[in-house]
């Protein structure tokens, strides 16, 4: 035999109904249906993510509360040494140290816009203690000189303020970051917790209000939200006001509450859209393969095994869909973070489980309204009208 | 092997009854040719569908082996259709995204017959094109390949609904001819309202207005 009339080399098996067979032949068909579901997962997760950046931000910010608890009087400046004894001696932890500080207020930028951060008046050997307790020694340049209009400041607020050595943190022309005279930046703190640091006694010449504030930490840092929710307890009702993180964290869920009842509405109604525009692409899908189902219930495929076939078609789709969409939405988030958000020292997190739980329903909707499709497209379906070309 | 007494299939068409079968009484025998002949409209596209079960007698019975069709579930006659019975409809229908081998395999969706399927297809003169796409076929060659799809479970009856009606009359006679040569034991029972295409017919049904005459 001539090797052009040669019969192709046999394959040992093949499985023509396999769900892969069909949709790899008719990727051009079963892509747009994959796409449609990627999209959404993309959108979902890409909004639920930058919306969890906003309290991932506070919370990253303002994480540095997370190593001490803050009091100051309320009302009556004079109370200060009377909280600091109380607090000195009826603690129900061991305490490290209690540091009195004068702060101003300053900027910095999030992703929505200005938010207040503090300015810490320190001596040089508390804010040598308060640096050791943000976990670095680590200094670019030096401590501030008493009395002199100089900070310390963390990278990641010299990223998010753009700010280097010698460069001017509070300023006179600068309306939020005001300060009378421009407080030079001196030193950057090499941690990735959010920090500004000045000299005590240039606060106090040059600051409203004359009240001085405590900063109190546990000996041990696992003791620290004991001693702020001691605190919390103790303090409830008098004069006194506290900053604790398990306070600002209490005080962020409370507020975004709402923003996600209003989130999980619009997912929900995203989600209903998508389904409802999924289960229409889906019976157009099925239409262009009336013949096919026709033919093979014909000569002896089951309502069941077609039935089956078409879901697990679906299934694979679904599927598939889902993981590009989050691999989507993974790399989406990744370039995001490189190209705006780190540069900024914004708040990111890709990995967030949260959005990536938000696009479950996606798959879950659109496999139930592609299984009402697919039952209902049989439940009536006589291969006799295809075979007769009546429906073709 | 199938048997069928008084037999009728009533359509309705806006209400009005429509006997596309009436009152046949027939029999198919094991291993025999037997030719269905009648112009367009007689109903002998929907006695085959009776005689397969892809229809169920309004009226009358239709046995398969003694089985009462119209008793079995829809599965049951589909499962007795992928086992027992094997189908060339009038046109070539062949799925457009597998190769010739692969809508032969498709009537055997169990493993392990790739090697008949070939054999097959090469003894209806398509072994040098059966990796090819059915667009890739002329229509003769689709409808061999149908032929061969039909044959590959070894069915014990061949039912062919006008095979010839969509190929020129050479063509269609050599699906026929490929047809009666490879059904080995099993029966055959081809509608046509070619009288020609029934030469090698051991016996001729006539059919008119639904009615079958010997």
């Amino acid at each position: 035999m001539p090797a052009s009339t040669k019969p192709a080399e046999r394959p040992a098996h093949l499985k023509p109904l396999a769900p892969t067979t069909y949709l790899w032949r008719n990727f051009g068909k079963s892509a747009p249906l994959t796409s449609v579901i990627v999209l959404a997962v993309l959108l979902v997760a890409g909004i639920v993510s930058l919306m969890d950046s906003i309290p991932l931000s506070i919370r990253t910010i303002y994480s540095y509360s997370r190593h001490m608890l803050g009091v100051s009087p309320r009302g009556d400046p004079a109370m200060l040494p009377k909280l600091r004894a109380e607090i000195e001696e009826g603690s129900p932890v061991p305490l490290d140290r209690v540091v009195v500080c004068r702060a101003s207020g300053a900027i910095v930028n999030s992703i929505v816009g200005k938010w207040p951060f503090v300015v810490l008046g320190l001596s040089a050997e508390d804010m040598r203690f308060y640096l050791d307790r943000l976990g670095t020694s680590n200094l670019v340049g030096r401590l501030p000189e008493p009395g002199k209009p100089e900070a310390v400041i963390s990278a990641p607020v010299a990223k998010n303020l753009k700010l280097r050595v010698g460069d001017a943190l509070l300023s006179p022309n600068e309306r939020e970051r005001y300060s009378p005279f421009e407080v030079k930046v001196v030193g950057i703190a090499l941690t990735s917790e959010w920090a500004m640091l000045g000299d005590i006694e240039y606060q106090k010449s040059n600051h409203f209000p004359p009240i001085d504030y405590l900063l109190v930490f546990a000996k041990s840092r696992r003791d620290q939200e004991a001693l702020d929710r001691w605190a919390e307890a103790k303090f409830k009702g008098e004069r006194a006001q506290l900053f604790a993180y398990h306070l600002l964290e209490k005080d962020t869920n409370e507020m975004f509450d709402t923003l996600y009842k209003i989130l999980n509405l619009v997912i929900g109604v995203l989600v209903l859209v998508i389904t409802v525009m999924m289960g229409m692409l889906m019976n157009i899908y099925q239409s262009q393969r009336l013949v096919e189902f026709g033919l093979l219930q014909a000569i002896g495929y089951t309502r069941a095994q077609l039935l089956g076939r078409m879901l697990r078609e679906t299934a694979l789709v679904i599927a598939g869909g889902w993981a590009l969409g989050v691999a989507s939405a993974y790399g989406l988030l990744l370039a995001a973070r490189a190209a705006y958000m780190e540069p900024n020292a914004y708040a990111l997190d890709p990995l967030d489980r949260v959005a990536y739980l938000y696009t479950v329903p996606i798959p879950v909707a659109v496999l139930a309204a592609a299984t009402l499709t697919v039952v209902l497209r049989f439940r009536r379906f006589d291969p006799v009208a295809v075979v007769e070309r009546r429906i073709v | 092997m199938i048997r069928t007494e008084a037999a009728s299939l009533v359509y309705l068409d806006h209400g009005r009854e429509v006997f596309a079968c009436r009152d046949v009484s027939l029999e198919i025998r094991a291993g025999e040719f037997v030719g269905i002949l009648g112009p367009s409209g007689s109903g002998k596209s929907s006695l085959l569908y009776l005689l397969s079960g892809l229809k169920t007698p309004t009226a009358g019975t239709v046995r398969y082996e003694g089985k009462d069709l119209s008793e079995l579930t829809d599965d049951a006659r589909s499962r007795l259709r992928l086992s027992e019975f094997g189908f060339v409809f009038q046109h070539p229908y062949l799925l457009g995204y597998l190769t010739a081998l692969e809508n032969v395999l498709v009537a055997a969706p169990y493993d392990g017959r790739a090697r008949a399927a070939m054999e097959l297809l090469e003894g209806l003169d398509l072994g040098e094109k059966i990796h090819r796409l059915p667009h890739e076929l002329s229509a003769g060659e689709r409808q061999r390949v149908c032929v061969a799809r039909a044959l590959l479970g070894e069915p014990r009856i061949v039912f062919a609904d006008e095979p010839t009606a969509a190929l020129d009359h050479q063509a269609g006679e050599q699906v026929v001819e490929l047809l009666n040569a490879h059904r080995g034991e099993g029966s055959l029972v081809m509608v046509t309202h070619d009288p020609t295409m029934l030469a090698d017919a051991g016996r001729v049904l006539r059919i008119a207005e639904g009615r079958v005459h010997e």
